[in-house]
């Protein structure tokens, strides 16, 4: 093969456009330089090709070792908790109930982490689609304010809510696990006979949650590591807690086009749920 | 993976009674697909960061690499095809060409390096910034909102390490200016785009996923990011 300049530089680009979709083949089979650099250029499309099969196999195998352990600790955790609840029914003294108490609430910490474990692995791996459809925002937030309630309750925190009707696209079941994780984490740090409060504001696009607190706050070096996986704060360290709420929050809300972030003056947190409209 | 990276990068301007210091010994890096803003006060020195950042401008001392490339080991003219390729500029002022519709405007550096415009990708783009009705416009009948979305495209389109976004929305409402950003942040998550964004609007930077604080021309936080936040 006989080639100028140019006629290289089309044969090379040619070479490339055929390697970016997956066409590429060798033209012939002779001693000149391109012949031996289209049999390397070929090997090293393989080369990437297997590799990204390879990697394909991997996230297979991953799924179903998350599945595995999904299905495999459910009933031996269920049989823990149902122990310990019969223990906590008996005639026990002082000692041995505050034991028992305290297995309770290390088992209540593990089936927490082991769901969110699984949860968050779905959504990274996709074995979880979510499906985002256009609905009210409002219905999606009382719904979490319900759940956290109870907790508050027990602060004697409440939850103020300034209602906007507004719509926007969000996988409702997903996006109530999210708005709850920041509410449980508002509960968490903040003060008794405080107030949070959960505002929604639409702008043309966008829909925006907000869930701001009276807590300790988050210094700013820290902030943008908060939504980081098993992320523990230097100032809540004695919290009880595992960092996993924010990580899998954030999973969500990307997961469907949105965004998160947070805010800290010192005075209090402020998270916020960006979503499509 | 680092993207940017500058080393001691100084800006000196005048002399003698003169000189005034804009940018002294700066060292900041920036991982890939990170969305990092540098805020600082007016005269803080952010702009002339970002104008030595972009290749705009030569520094006094230091240096700055893009994708481990000196930038300014490179000639002008090297270096003016290296920014074409490889940086997306955001100015305030949108800088559509006005006789060109929004689908032109959006492939024009793209053709200007003499490429074939990568449509399956471009498309996508153009979905993800809800401009798909307005591709036959002209910028002069898009709002200002409007604009910055397809500057945003533009940005995008040819892929490069690094958009750099000065102010991008000083020219808009605020109502605007959130779903302007609101789009450059996911955007930048889908298509795991390095963003650079310099502001003054403390609320603006809150968006980013790391704050660059510039004072008097020295970087005084977050010049390095913590990698526990990954």
């Amino acid at each position: 093969m006989m080639f100028t300049d140019k006629k290289l530089l089309a044969r090379l680009d040619k070479m490339l456009e055929d390697g970016i979709s997956g066409t590429f083949s060798e033209s012939d089979y002779d001693e000149t330089k391109l012949s031996q650099l289209e049999s390397r250029w070929l090997r090293y499309l393989t080369s990437s090709k297997l590799s990204y099969q390879k990697t394909e196999q991997e996230r297979e195998k991953l799924k179903e070792l998350v599945s595995d352990i999904s299905h495999q600790t459910k009933t031996p955790l269920a049989n823990i908790m149902l122990y310990t609840e019969l223990l906590q029914e008996q005639n026990l003294d002082v000692q041995s109930r505050h034991l028992v108490d305290e297995i309770r609430q290390q088992s209540e910490k593990l089936e927490f982490l082991i769901q969110s474990l699984v949860e968050t692995s779905r959504l990274e791996t996709g074995t979880f689609q979510l499906s985002p459809c256009e609905g009210d925002i409002d219905r999606v937030i009382q719904s979490a304010i319900e759940q956290i309630t109870p907790k508050a309750d027990s602060k004697q925190i409440q939850i103020r809510c300034i209602p906007e009707s507004c719509t926007a696209k969000f996988d409702s079941k997903w996006t109530q696990e999210a708005i709850f994780n920041l509410l449980d984490n508002a509960v968490k740090y903040s003060p008794e006979c405080t107030t949070i409060t959960v505002g929604v504001k639409a702008f043309e696009l966008f829909a925006c949650i907000s869930v701001a607190d009276q807590g300790i706050g988050i210094p700013e070096q820290e902030l943008p590591r908060v939504f980081g996986r098993f992320y523990r704060g230097q100032n809540v360290r004695e919290q009880d807690g595992v960092g996993i709420g924010l990580y899998l929050s954030r999973q969500i809300i990307e997961g469907q086009g949105g965004y998160i972030t947070a805010e800290s003056n010192g005075r209090g947190a402020v998270f916020k749920i960006f979503l499509p409209k | 993976m680092e993207v940017l990276k500058t080393e001691a990068l100084s800006k000196i301007y005048g002399d003698g009674e003169s000189k005034v210091t804009a940018l002294d010994h700066a060292d900041l890096s920036v991982e890939q697909g990170e969305f990092a803003a540098i805020v600082g006060t007016s005269g803080s020195g952010k702009s002339t960061l970002l104008h030595l950042l972009g290749g705009l401008d030569r520094p006094t001392s230091g240096k700055v690499f893009v994708e481990n490339k000196d930038i300014f080991s490179l000639k002008d003219e090297a270096l003016t095809i290296f920014r074409r390729r490889k940086i997306g500029f955001m100015f305030q002022s949108f800088n559509l060409v006005p006789t060109l519709n929004v689908y032109e405007n959006i492939v024009f550096p793209i053709q200007l390096d003499g490429n074939d415009v990568d449509e399956a990708f471009v498309g996508e783009v153009i979905r993800s910034l809800g401009l798909e009705s307005m591709q036959n416009r002209l910028p002069n009948q898009l709002s200002g909102g409007q604009q910055q979305r397809v500057a945003i495209a533009r940005a995008l389109a040819t892929k490069p390490a690094i958009i750099l976004a000065d102010e991008p929305t000083g020219n808009l409402d605020s109502k605007t200016s959130q779903d302007v950003l609101s789009l450059l942040k996911v955007t930048g998550q889908k298509f795991s785009q390095t963003i650079v964004m310099i502001t003054h609007n403390e609320v603006i930077a809150q968006m980013a996923d790391r704050i660059i604080r510039i004072e008097d021309g020295h970087i005084v936080k977050g010049g390095v990011r913590n990698d526990e936040s990954q």
